[in-house]
């Protein structure tokens, strides 16, 4: 009896193990900080290749204390990458996807807030979900860096994100920006994806205006109404 | 004499990598067009520098490098006074109210010309900012550096005494 308990509890870890190294396999939920809240509403916050500052927590906070329960994943120091844009393609897919699964899994409406070059990540993540889950997420992506080959005088070339049929992206661009005159590209190639865009200028504000070194006085007094804007995107883009 | 010695060392500069700090060189290629209004208001294309080398540089007032910059391109400007050297400062994507309120604390005296809705920005591919393409005097681009540099000296220096150089020997 004990040597049949014994062998089936090896035929079990056998499988484990081979669950666990088989391709497509369930990947580990990446370490995030969540901020629990009542509301419908559940934000997925990914920090940019800088790291996450404290007035982006300040404003994970608030947005709780309101209503929107908000996870906040900062790849870089989930997975020990420099700070670099390039470290965002090392950010496993199939952990990324399940954490977005994992937030519809709860049955509240889901928003996917991306900074800079966690765009990308973000965007083949989605890319990777069922149509229906697919459609279930909205995605807001302040200043997306989708960029292979920016070079003067060279037309841009942008990387691709897979196959976004039906996801609603809206796009949040600073104005004092090198890439805001580069916007209706960036619009174009999301939509030829098969996202469905929108965007909206940020008057006044740099990227990262958060978190810079010598932010203007507007700046300032932005961050640390960066709840308040993105509540208010959240509504423009009624994610139902 | 001290003119040709200058060139020579700035030949043998180049010679020695141009690339090494930032400076890109690129075969000899006709300049995008560019149209854009000056601080006055006059229309201004690159016609108007003929038989000038240019330095046509893209910033903006809210971006820091560019701002860093600016008094090595003013110190350039007084260096070269009388020779054949075009300073071009092209301002990308900004309200004038706001270039006004950047010249009214930095006063320079090279043309500022306007590019509110981006398009010449579009047309040179810039992505970043400061952006600055030296042009031979032919109107070839000659030179591409992305971010910022010390104008009045080291390489930038190099780099435009080699066309200027290139601009005397030509026109002799």
């Amino acid at each position: 009896m004990r040597s049949r308990m014994r062998a089936c509890c090896a035929c079990g870890l056998l499988v484990l193990g081979l669950w666990g190294f088989a391709p497509g396999a369930r990947a580990a939920l990446p370490d995030d900080q969540r901020f629990p809240a009542a509301g419908e509403r559940l934000l997925l916050w990914v920090a940019s290749e800088r790291g996450r500052a404290e007035p982006e927590l300040r404003a994970a906070e608030r947005l709780a204390a309101q209503g929107v329960e908000t996870w906040s994943l900062d790849p870089v120091d989930a997975y020990f990458l420099p700070q670099l844009p390039s470290s965002m393609d090392a950010v496993p897919l199939p952990d990324l996807a399940d954490w977005l699964r994992a937030g519809l899994k709860g049955g509240k409406r889901v928003v996917v807030y991306a900074v800079a070059r966690a765009a990308v990540p973000v965007l083949r993540a989605t890319a990777t979900l069922g149509p229906e889950e697919r459609q279930a997420l909205c995605v807001l992506l302040a200043y997306p860096n989708l960029y292979t080959v920016a070079e003067p005088l060279a037309e841009p070339d942008y990387l691709d994100p897979g196959q976004l049929d039906g996801l609603r992206v809206r796009v949040l661009q600073p104005r004092r920006s090198a890439a805001t005159p580069w916007l209706p590209g960036l619009l174009d190639h999301l939509a030829l994806h098969g996202a469905v865009v929108s965007s909206t200028i940020l008057e006044n504000l740099r990227e990262g205006w958060w978190a810079r070194e010598t932010p203007t006085a507007y700046e300032v007094a932005e961050s640390g109404r960066l709840d308040a804007l993105l509540l208010r995107e959240l509504d423009v883009m009624e994610c139902e | 004499m001290k003119r040709l010695l200058l060139s020579c060392l700035a030949g043998l500069f180049l010679a020695s990598g141009a690339n090494a700090a930032g400076f890109e060189a690129r075969p000899a290629a006709p300049a995008p067009g560019l149209e854009a209004p000056d601080l006055a208001g006059t229309p201004r294309t690159l016609a108007d520098y003929p038989g000038k080398v240019v330095l046509l540089n893209f910033w903006a007032s809210w971006c820091p490098p560019c701002v860093r910059e600016m008094p090595s391109l003013e110190r350039l400007r007084v260096k070269m006074a009388g020779r054949p050297l075009a300073i071009v400062a092209l301002d990308s994507a900004e309200q004038r109210e706001d270039v006004d309120a950047f010249l009214e604390r930095m006063k320079l005296g090279f043309p500022i010309l306007l590019d509110p809705d981006g398009v010449n920005t579009r047309r040179w591919k810039v992505f970043a900012l400061p952006t600055s393409f030296l042009l031979d005097a032919q109107g070839r681009v000659r030179y591409v550096l992305t971010g910022p540099t010390e104008w009045d000296e080291g390489e930038a220096l190099a780099v435009i005494e080699s066309l200027l150089a290139e601009q005397a020997a030509s026109s002799k």
